[in-house]
């Protein structure tokens, strides 16, 4: 099995442990990484999509034929990239005249965009491709007594008519839930699970406001779960929740610390990942956590 | 608040301009006019919920009744988080995130765009990324891995031809951030 890796912009350049832990779990699974040597930005929300439609569709339309020319489906670990790529795909496979204009401006550069490559999150490709049944036999250490609050992230679910890989009911998700139960992790519930965490525009834009709405899902995760720690579905909310809890106790608005993780960090840390490497960035003491599970 | 700053703040109906409407139309909001103002699409939107003054129903009244300049000098639409549980939970397929994007067309169109996102334009053309951190180098090795991701910024030749791409769209018209062809 070989796939290929869309890395993005805040994985690369914020949180490349996290990238190094998306290198290492897909090969110690058995499926190879291609580097979809020379993609750009997805292009995030804020520049083109912003600019114009069809400016959008051809950036994404360049990175969709890297991977279409080597027959290859793409995986993100950002919801950003996740959702900027799969709706410049829906526009393009939905709209003749949008994917003719993107054609004419890219057959210039011996280009074509086909829509033959899907667009796919980590943990929903591993979950589909695979299984929880075929992780949990992987695995060299388990979560076992662990207690976990997840965040799936908003672009891991909606609109669910532009995904590959669809939960039965987006506004109930279920597959994270199960990927980090198949490690052995009690997940809890909470109220505001699918509320959003603020990051993004918001942040930029209004950081107070961004942050009033990170301090609501945290309240109800401590109050609800108390978890050992937070399982992220998305890159961006991995940045959230890992450096928002500082700032948000420095103005007493909260008066405790959990540990953030990626999905595919907790992951690559049951697989048996060097846990400098695939979580050395994170702002949040995730050290006793690392202990509990590596031993 | 006195009785003089209420009455300042009472929308004038009178000055609503007719033309946002086709204009958010042609820029990706087809569906505009399909909005029954059902309120769902608000009741799901987290700039409702973080106290925005404009979230995507609210947009689109405002667009309806042709308030461009309300709409322009409120940061409302750049917080967006394109989550789009607007445009799944919408009865008429409104598609509400599109109109807020469109809405940020007419924007960039008159120049009425945040710093940040001209910066993110910028970093986008020229290394072909919209967050670039140039100190990520030190960051990428320290967790064992080369000091740029295979993309543009290791690529030369993938970030002309991104470039020449984006010459290519409506960006080069707008004249927004610098975008000569290198050696000219």
């Amino acid at each position: 099995m070989k796939v290929g890796f869309f890395v993005g912009c805040n994985t690369a350049f914020n949180r490349p442990d996290l990238e190094q832990a998306v290198r290492y779990a897909f090969p110690a699974l058995g499926i190879e990484l291609d580097n979809l040597e020379g993609q750009s930005c997805c292009p995030s929300w804020g520049t083109m999509p912003s600019v114009d439609v069809v400016g959008w569709c051809v950036v994404g339309a360049r990175n969709h034929t890297i991977a279409e020319e080597k027959g290859l489906d793409i995986v993100t670990v950002c919801g950003s990239c996740y959702g900027s790529l799969a709706e410049s795909k829906y526009k393009m496979d939905t709209h003749p005249e949008i994917k003719e204009q993107v054609n004419n401006i890219l057959k210039d550069f011996g280009r074509e965009y086909k829509g033959t490559s899907n667009v796919r999150l980590t943990f929903y490709y591993l979950y589909h491709e695979l299984g929880p049944d075929k992780i949990k036999e992987a695995i060299k250490y388990k979560l076992d007594g662990l207690k976990v609050a997840l965040q799936p992230g908003c672009h891991t679910l909606w609109p669910s008519k532009v995904y590959y890989d669809k939960e039965e009911d987006p506004f109930h998700p279920r597959v994270l839930k199960e990927m980090c139960e198949a490690l052995g992790a009690t997940v809890g519930h909470y109220t505001r699970l699918i509320d959003c965490c603020g990051m993004g525009a918001m942040r930029s834009t209004d950081m107070e406001k961004s942050l009033k709405l990170v301090e609501r899902k945290l309240l109800s995760m401590k109050s609800e779960v108390n978890p050992d720690l937070i399982v992220t579905g998305c890159s961006s909310c991995l940045i959230q929740f890992d450096t928002a809890q500082e700032l948000l106790r420095n103005s007493k608005k909260i008066n405790f610390e959990i540990p953030v993780l990626h999905y595919m960090q907790v992951l690559a840390l049951c697989l048996g990942a060097d846990p400098e490497k695939v979580t050395g960035l994170a702002k949040t003491n995730v050290k006793p956590i690392i202990e509990r599970i590596v031993g | 608040m006195t009785n003089e700053q209420a009455v300042a703040d009472i929308i004038n109906l009178s000055e609503g301009d007719s033309s946002l409407a086709n204009e958010i139309r042609e820029l990706g909001g087809e569906e505009l006019l399909e909005c029954i103002q059902c309120a769902k699409c608000a009741a799901a939107c987290p700039l409702a919920l973080a106290g925005f003054s404009f979230f995507n129903k609210r947009v689109i009244q405002a667009v309806l009744m042709g308030l461009r300049d309300a709409l322009l000098d409120d940061s409302s639409i750049w917080a967006c988080q394109s989550c789009n549980r607007c445009t799944e939970i919408c009865p008429r397929e409104v598609n509400p995130f599109e109109i807020i994007q469109a809405m940020r067309r007419v924007a960039i169109r008159e120049f009425a765009l945040p710093t940040l996102s001209i910066e993110g334009l910028k970093s986008l053309y020229d290394t072909g990324h919209a967050v670039y951190l140039a100190g990520a180098g030190n960051t990428r090795n320290k967790v064992g891995l080369p000091e740029k991701p295979p993309s543009t910024v290791a690529n030369p030749e993938a970030l002309k031809e991104l470039q020449a791409i984006l010459r290519k769209t409506a960006l080069a018209e707008l004249g927004i951030i610098p975008m000569e062809e290198p050696g000219v």
